[in-house]
């Protein structure tokens, strides 16, 4: 079952080179809504594949899942269809840094995937670095803290907001915001 | 007879015809836009299901997508090729140009001829002294198409007389909108418009051309220029075998004289929400505009293309505005391009469309926003034409456009520039 | 220790010293480029109810996507950029027609060696083409950036690329990346920094190291980078940037590489990739015939004032083929004045072209659209099913010399059948 750390559920299974026009063609990028963009999620792959995905927890693919567009609703309308999370052999770097940034577990794991039955149980521990296949357990280098901090919170928004509230970012980008000039040299007093 | 009533006899085999009678006469000419063209098409294959009579006599032009943004438009562009292709009727894709220019560069409508078309501006090409009449759709597909005929009822001919001289700065354009306001929309049901007058009969071909395109704005069946030399020597430049005969009036005497005096008229605007509501330029100068657009059956013209350079000569398009010139035609481009005008109206700020209707019906681009406005010399200005339904659309001549394209307000052009009655002549 | 370009450059964003592969480092871009996607920052700004940015200088935004408006919705997001451009004072703002954001900031001299980009697209590798370090973000990161200043950033490995010319007439710099997207595949450089040098390189103009570095993307690649040189500097001063106004960063001798690809362009066949995938590479003589519906000149990869002069050059004197849309869109405004006051512009018109407004055009969706069974050649950067319209339609990709050889004969066409 789903604990803090664990998220999983019955999994849908993809090959290689899975990329974002396949994931939510460019055409509903208009909107920015979970739930609206979930509907085009993988349509150009037809109903039946629409209807599984949104029956599905876990998607599991090959290597290099996501390349193409920097789109951040590639991985919005995931969540919007319910998965919790993805698990792949390789991902491409952008839509990885966008499933950290809106909440998506994103996991890289070749072994597991090989593992992987369609339409089988797949859950991920991601504090414990597990993705459990079945009775067997894959090992993965667990997030460095500050991408889990993003995850854990929701995303980076979610994240940011949260700090502006607790008031620990609001002295930081004050300062920050009185015009810092454009030079690399004041960008390293920023940075300290 | 007067001209129409000439064309509907020859046409009918008659030696005479009379306002009221029904004649069936052989169509020279039928056009239709990728809109309307995929309607009859359809309405024609699915329940028609004959030959083509006459597909030499066919012609679509694809003008309201000049390169569709999504599958469902590439679709209907497709299932339009197809059909062109199989029936072998003349086809001119995207980027040729807007439907009416398109037609008549190419040489396909010659004084004399009976044209229709679905398009409701089809009667402009009474400026070659053609019969043009805009039928529906199901006409098309139900007897021009497979029969090449259709039947006309002989209209009463009201004979509009322009006469003055209109104030500096102040084109055709102006005048043909001042006119439909003058004379209310809906106006002239059913009749035949002869546009005469000294004021009509020294404008050069292009700028007569305003007028029988005012026609379906007074509710006319169809409007025409009494052909003389202008005409003649227009005709004569077409491409394609010279017309076999030039038909004129002998004589016949129009029903109704109306007579009006154009002297002094200054700019006018066409303002939201219908046509007939015309008032000069000063009366609402200064409200913002978001969009300006040369383009439409208005404009787009290479005379509209000049006046816009002569107004933007040294200036800059407002910051707020979007300023979008589209060439009428292909043609139309490539001698903006060789004469030098698309470079300087490119760096002052224009953006340049591919020869199309422009942003009419918004069906390919130039969406507007809710409470945004345009100003244009499109033809039409009902809300909800142009994206939101909450946007307003202002018509006016392009030195008006041109000049609100550079305040970002509506705008009197000869606040802007004196320089407007005969740009590019320097 | 020896650094890679990479290791430079994010150890300047970062003011650390010593990264190493692998590490992750907030770092300080020097500037966040959004395009028309910029309307999604804006939102999520005002659910976060923040409005102190960080330096709103490093803020770009230029409308090139969906440009101008084909909607009432679209148009709004427009309106939207403008007026927060306006109350927020945004500077380097572009309005439509200004064209490709990436081409547009470069030539407007925004982008300097050494710098560190982020940008609302994937293809912001492009910025390695000047020296500098441009990576791919979403929007909520871009939003972030506007208020933190900062993003966290893994320091990447590198692969070096060495090239040597010249390359035999009819091929150009599109067809020896798609060679190598075919030898390294879509995922060949994931994570990497990818290093351009080598004689061939060196031998390019800053237009045609775009298009290197623009398509690294399509490797996977995190960012792209070709050593400033002379070229560079002139581009900049020409681009109104003062020379001490950049700090050229160049990787050492004996840098740490993943891997070493080297690549001679010299017996190099034009190439192409076909459908769906960027890395389905074949020359151009094995699809040769492969009847075409339309053909697009356009795009950050090809539609620059070199790949039009490419373009114009093959159609000369010659019509598109009955039946072949050609469109053929502008990368930027700069680009459109350049073709329009030297007859290019005249020759593409006359050929039969449709031109559009100075933008992502087709590319991004605004026109071009397929239907069923139809086939597009593109000088873009992607031909993944359904980019383009109908989801059984197909691109394939390919030089501007490729595409206009094509448009005359209406199949697929090695250019140097032509031009012999």
């Amino acid at each position: 079952m789903a604990t803090e750390h664990r998220v999983g559920g019955t999994c849908i299974t993809f090959g290689d080179d899975v990329n974002t026009d396949v994931i939510i063609p460019g055409r509903y990028l208009v909107s920015i809504d979970p739930a609206e963009l979930a509907e085009h999620a993988f349509e150009p792959l037809g109903p039946e594949v629409q209807r599984r995905l949104r029956a599905s927890s876990v998607v599991v693919a090959g290597r290099n899942f996501g390349c193409g567009s920097a789109r951040e609703q590639a991985s919005t309308c995931l969540i919007g269809a319910g998965i919790t999370a993805v698990v792949a052999a390789s991902f491409s770097r952008v839509f990885f840094r966008n499933a950290i940034n809106t909440g998506l577990v994103a996991v890289e794991s070749p072994e597991a995937v090989t593992a992987v039955q369609d339409g089988g149980e797949v859950w991920v521990d991601y504090a414990a670095g597990v993705v459990e296949v079945g009775d067997e357990r894959f090992r993965f280098a667990p997030y460095p803290e500050a991408l889990r901090t993003i995850l854990e919170a929701g995303g980076l928004i979610a994240y940011l907001t949260e700090q502006a509230s607790k008031g620990a970012s609001s002295k930081a980008s004050s300062e920050a915001s009185s015009k810092a000039s454009s030079k690399a040299s004041s960008t390293e007093e920023t940075v300290r | 007879m007067n001209l129409v009533e000439k064309i509907l006899a020859r046409a009918g085999g008659r030696a005479s015809v009379e306002p009221g009678d029904i004649v069936v006469a052989d169509v020279d000419r039928l056009i239709m836009h990728d809109l309307s063209g995929y309607l009859t098409a359809k309405v024609f294959e699915d329940e028609v299901k004959l030959p083509i009579r006459h597909p030499e006599r066919v012609v679509m032009v694809f003008d309201h997508h000049f390169a569709p943004a999504t599958e469902r438009q590439a679709a209907v562009l497709k299932s339009n090729r197809e059909w062109a292709r199989r029936h072998g009727i003349h086809l001119f894709d995207c980027g040729s140009g807007n439907i009416h220019n398109v037609a008549v560069r190419r040489g396909l409508i010659r004084p004399g001829m009976i044209v229709v078309g679905s398009d409701s501006h089809t009667p402009v090409h009474g400026v070659l002294g053609a019969l043009a009449v805009a039928l529906g759709n199901d006409s098309h597909a139900g007897t021009v198409l497979p029969y090449g005929k259709a039947w006309f009822k002989v209209p009463h001919t009201v004979r509009i007389e322009l006469d003055g001289v209109v104030a500096p700065g102040t084109s055709p354009r102006d005048v043909a909108l001042w006119l439909v306001g003058q004379m209310g929309e809906g106006s002239m049901i059913y009749a035949a418009l002869e546009f005469a007058g000294p004021y009509v009969k020294a404008l050069p071909f292009w700028d007569r051309w305003l007028f029988p395109l005012a026609t379906v704005d007074l509710g006319a069946k169809c409007g025409y220029v009494e052909p003389d030399e202008v005409t003649e020597a227009f005709a004569a430049g077409l491409p394609g075998a010279p017309y076999d005969r030039m038909e004129r009036s002998d004589g016949g005497e129009a029903a109704t004289v109306r007579r009006y005096d154009v002297g002094g008229l200054g700019p006018q605007v066409a303002c939201p929400p219908t046509v007939g509501n015309v008032k000069p330029v000063e009366a609402v100068a200064g409200i913002p505009v978001q969009w300006a657009e040369l383009g439409g059956h208005g404009g787009g013209r290479l005379e509209d293309i000049r006046l816009a350079a002569a107004v933007l000569r040294d200036r800059k398009v407002h910051p707020d505005v979007r300023f979008n010139i589209v060439p009428a035609s292909r043609e139309v481009f490539a001698e903006a391009e060789r004469s030098g005008l698309v470079l300087p109206l490119h760096e002052a700020g224009a953006t340049w469309f591919p020869p199309s209707t422009g942003s009419n019906q918004a069906a390919n681009m130039g969406a507007m926003a809710a409470g945004e406005a345009m100003i244009s010399t499109h033809a039409r200005n009902f809300p909800g034409r142009n994206g939101s339904s909450e946007a307003q659309m202002y018509l006016a001549s392009a030195a008006s456009v041109a000049a609100s394209a550079v305040t970002g307000h509506i705008t009197d052009p000869r606040e802007i520039t004196a320089d407007l009655d005969r740009p590019g002549s320097r | 220790m020896t650094k890679t370009f990479a290791q430079k450059a994010l150890e300047r964003a970062s003011g650390e010293t010593g990264l190493v592969p692998g590490q992750i480092v907030d770092a300080y871009p020097d500037l966040y480029m959004s395009h028309t996607a910029s309307w999604r920052c804006i939102r999520t700004l005002e659910r976060m109810g923040v409005d102190t940015l960080y330096d709103v200088d490093r803020i770009a935004m230029v409308m090139d996507h969906i440009s101008p408006a084909n909607s009432a919705k679209t148009a709004g997001d427009h309106r939207l950029c403008r007026e927060f451009a306006e109350r927020m004072g945004v500077s380097k703002f572009y309005d439509v027609n200004a064209g490709i954001a990436h081409v547009v900031l470069m030539e407007n001299g925004h982008i300097r060696p050494g710098q560190l980009i982020i940008g609302t697209d994937s293809h912001s590798t492009i910025y390695g083409a000047l020296g500098a370090f441009g990576t791919g973000v979403g929007f909520s990161e871009i939003t972030a950036a506007w208020v933190t200043g900062k993003l966290w950033l893994r320091v990447p490995e590198s692969i070096k690329i060495v090239i040597e010319g010249p390359l035999p007439p009819g091929t150009h710099p599109k067809d020896i990346m798609l060679r190598l997207i075919g030898d390294l595949t879509a995922d060949g450089a994931t994570y990497c920094s990818v290093e351009f040098h080598g004689s061939y390189v060196e031998s390019l103009s800053v237009s045609e190291r775009m298009t290197l570095c623009n398509l690294a993307m399509e490797m996977g690649a995190k960012n792209a980078f070709v050593p400033p040189d002379d070229v560079t500097r002139r581009y900049l001063a020409d681009a109104g940037v003062e020379p001490d106004g950049y700090e050229e960063l160049l990787p050492d001798a004996g840098a740490e590489y993943r891997q070493v690809v080297d690549l001679d362009g010299r017996a190099l066949a034009p190439q192409i990739a076909v459908p769906h995938t960027v890395d389905n590479v074949v020359p151009v003589d094995e699809v040769a015939g492969t009847r075409l519906n339309q053909v697009f000149i356009g795009s950050c990869a090809n539609a620059k004032y070199d790949d039009l002069v490419i373009a114009a050059e093959v159609l000369a004197g010659n019509k598109v083929a009955p039946g072949v849309r050609l469109i053929v869109t502008p990368a930027s405004s700069t680009v459109m004045s350049k073709a329009a006051s030297d007859g290019v512009l005249s020759t593409l018109i006359e050929a039969g072209a449709t031109i559009t407004n100075p933008g992502c055009g087709a590319c991004a969706g605004n026109g071009g659209a397929m239907a069923d069974g139809e086939v597009t050649l593109s000088t873009a950067n992607r031909n993944f099913q359904g980019r383009m319209g109908s989801y059984q339609s197909q691109i394939y990709l390919s030089s501007p010399a490729t595409a206009a050889a094509s448009a005359i004969r209406g199949s697929i066409t090695n250019p140097q059948d032509v031009l012999r």
